[in-house]
């Protein structure tokens, strides 16, 4: 019996220690080391998905866009290629980006007109705060944004549909930003935003982004369907992730110019 | 020149068929356009009006890719250009760090927007002046293109057996010819003096391109024949024939551009050394001159789906003689400007060419909504404004023009 109690009471031990070192690590993240960790969360070296957007207005009219996508960290930076599949207007356009972690270094942007059969050299800051192809997203929002673009602080944890999160407010250090802050719920398994909250510098709510379909492909967390609702006007957009690969065999050549020209299929 | 086409799609063809490590991936493309323009001053005709099938097809198979782009056009203003046309027809090989491309293809060098300075191996299709897309004014070229391909640099070498010339309006049906289409004395053009297509007269350059973080350039060298004819006259006895005679002659570039961004711009620049050139005269043989070309830019991207750009550019003729036709100092700029509505769907947009030297200017402006994911509807006006210079030639042809778009 005694042996019983000893046991038992080392397991609660455990349990409370375990618990509680949890509890302790939370607390212990600050805003931007658990943004850091979503930006850092594994995602393999290289990548490729297919994504189909679906444009929706407040008349429920749906346009489509289609792109393919391919990146690689290059260090603490990263290299994408991008390949508009639809609309024929614009299919076989190309966008290619280096995008520095380092705050104050503009990305490098070059943009493949196929009409023209030119590349042209685009500016790396500005378009940031257009919306891409004319959906909800900023092309800051399909880019992947230095975590010290912003200030973070964790507001509090809570559980959306069973799942534990941190709930993160990001305030832009960038007055020309087109939001004045945003709020992100970020689920502790997997590092993955569930839901983020874009308010306008009024501080009114702008945009509603959901993530779902969260899953793992090739031992990697990925969300396969993005729904963002512009609530002040309506609009929504939906993208859909489809054929994501992770450490997929491409080089640093991969990602060139000559390459944008080439396009793909 | 079919019988070249044949012999080179077998080829092609082959490679693909014989090669049996990878599934070929096939892809058909395009659009159907129709495009009519109505000139808005008397007698108020048709301008422009034609319809086109503009196919695209695409092959890959492992490193091998073939691509061929051709347009069936019916032209009820011009009916000789009515009939079927191949733009692109190309192979290309690729390695990790090799390009090669061989075949009827388009080739881009330099920065400039609508301009030439570097630009000078594909010729111009002027058959509606600049009243057309720019994309489609460019002209394939029979080429032989290898590219070395690094991240951050690639260096090409290009060489062109048998060179193509631009295509000069000059016959009396097209409002775009560059000669007077009608009065006294009557005008016998002659446009048939190629050159032999020997080795000699092949075209050959190369291009080294940097892609650095914060800036772009290139160097580049080129041997090449001036696509645009230079034009001798003569009378007959009884003056009532004049003689002109189009005549080709090469030349040779050097050439540098680059592009910065800069925040909100992107500045560029382009300049390009013309050696050997051959200018027109006022008597009748044209006179070799040196000239100096070059150009700056900039765009602006403020945000808000704007964008502005304005460009600047000069040739220069050192030891000019007054005999020459062109001036000593030939100034052109441009000025663009457009902004997107409606989620991108509706595009408003206006790009002007003014001739400083001749007091001059083509305004083409227009209205594009996609209508659909796959059907665009444009209106648009082109303005000609000036007395002398290339847009004064025009200055009865400003133009109100509709053009419908299926992409497919």
């Amino acid at each position: 019996m005694n042996r019983l109690k000893r046991i038992t009471g080392i397991a609660v031990l455990i349990v409370v220690f375990t618990m509680s070192s949890t509890t302790i690590f939370a607390q212990s993240l600050t805003g931007r080391e658990i943004m850091q960790n979503v930006k850092d969360r594994p995602n393999g070296d290289t990548r490729y998905s297919e994504m189909t957007m679906k444009l929706i207005n407040k008349r429920n009219r749906v346009r489509e866009r289609k792109v393919k996508s391919y990146s690689m960290d290059i260090g603490v930076d990263k290299k994408t290629i991008m390949f508009f599949l639809y609309p024929g207007d614009v299919k076989g356009t190309g966008f290619l980006t280096w995008d520095y972690d380092e705050v104050s270094k503009d990305d490098d942007k070059w943009l493949y007109l196929p009409a023209m059969k030119k590349t042209r050299r685009i500016s790396g800051s500005s378009a940031k705060k257009d919306y891409f192809m004319g959906t909800d997203f900023t092309y800051d929002d399909m880019g992947s944004r230095s975590v010290d673009e912003d200030t973070h602080k964790l507001i509090r944890e809570e559980n959306i549909d069973g799942k534990k999160c941190w709930v993160v407010e990001s305030t832009s250090k960038d007055k020309q930003d087109i939001f004045s802050k945003k709020i992100t719920w970020i689920i502790q398994d997997c590092l993955i935003a569930s839901k983020v909250e874009y308010y306008d510098k009024l501080g009114k709510l702008h945009r509603e982004l959901l993530l779902s379909e969260i899953k793992k492909t090739d031992g990697f967390w990925q969300a396969h369907k993005l729904h963002m609702t512009n609530v002040q006007n309506k609009h929504q957009t939906l993208i859909l992730i489809s054929n994501p690969k992770f450490n997929i065999d491409v080089s640093e050549e991969f990602f060139t110019v000559s390459n944008l020209e080439r396009g793909d299929f | 020149m079919k019988r070249q086409y044949i012999i080179l799609t077998i080829l092609l063809w082959s490679n693909f068929v014989f090669s049996q490590e990878d599934k070929t991936k096939l892809n058909f493309t395009g659009f159907i356009d129709t495009y009519h323009a109505v000139r808005t001053q008397s007698p108020n005709d048709f301008l422009s009006s034609r319809s086109r099938l503009r196919g695209e097809l695409k092959m890959l198979k492992g490193q091998s890719y073939f691509f061929t782009s051709f347009n069936v056009i019916h032209n009820n203003v011009m009916p000789s250009k009515t009939g079927f046309q191949l733009r692109e027809a190309f192979f290309e090989y690729s390695t990790k760090s090799l390009n090669l491309k061989i075949g009827r293809q388009i080739v881009s060098w330099g920065i400039a927007d609508g301009m030439r300075i570097t630009d000078i191996i594909s010729p111009m299709d002027m058959t509606e002046f600049l009243a057309q897309d720019y994309d489609d004014i460019k002209m394939p070229v029979n080429a032989i293109k290898l590219r070395w391909v690094k991240p951050k640099m690639n260096f090409e070498v290009i060489y062109i057996p048998i060179p193509t010339f631009s295509i000069i309006p000059y016959e009396t049906d097209n409002p775009w010819s560059v000669f007077p289409t009608e009065g006294d004395p009557f005008l016998d053009i002659d446009m048939d003096n190629k050159p032999e297509l020997t080795f000699a007269n092949s075209e050959y350059g190369a291009r080294f391109s940097f892609f650095l973080s914060g800036i772009d350039f290139s160097l580049s060298a080129l041997h090449t024949w001036n696509k645009t004819p230079v034009f001798t006259r003569s009378i007959s006895e009884n003056l009532d024939t004049v003689y002109v005679e189009a005549h080709h002659y090469k030349l040779d570039m050097l050439g540098l551009d680059f592009s910065l961004p800069k925040g909100q711009f992107v500045f560029r620049g382009e300049t390009a050394y013309y050696m050997g050139e051959f200018h027109e005269t006022k008597t009748l043989e044209p006179i070799k001159k040196n000239s100096l070309n070059w150009l700056i830019g900039v765009d602006w991207y403020p945000g808000g789906e704007w964008t502005v750009t304005a460009q600047y550019s000069h040739k220069f003729i050192p030891d000019y003689v007054d005999v020459l036709t062109e001036k000593e100092n030939t100034i052109l700029s441009t000025f663009g400007l457009t902004k997107k509505l409606l989620r991108s769907t509706l595009s408003l947009s206006t790009f002007a060419y003014i001739d400083i030297s001749n007091e001059g200017f083509f305004d083409r402006t227009s209205v594009d909504y996609a209508l659909s994911d796959q059907i665009h509807i444009m209106l648009g006006y082109d303005w000609f404004y000036g007395d002398a210079g290339m847009f004064g030639l025009y200055k009865d042809n400003s133009e109100v023009w509709f053009k419908a778009k299926y992409s497919f």
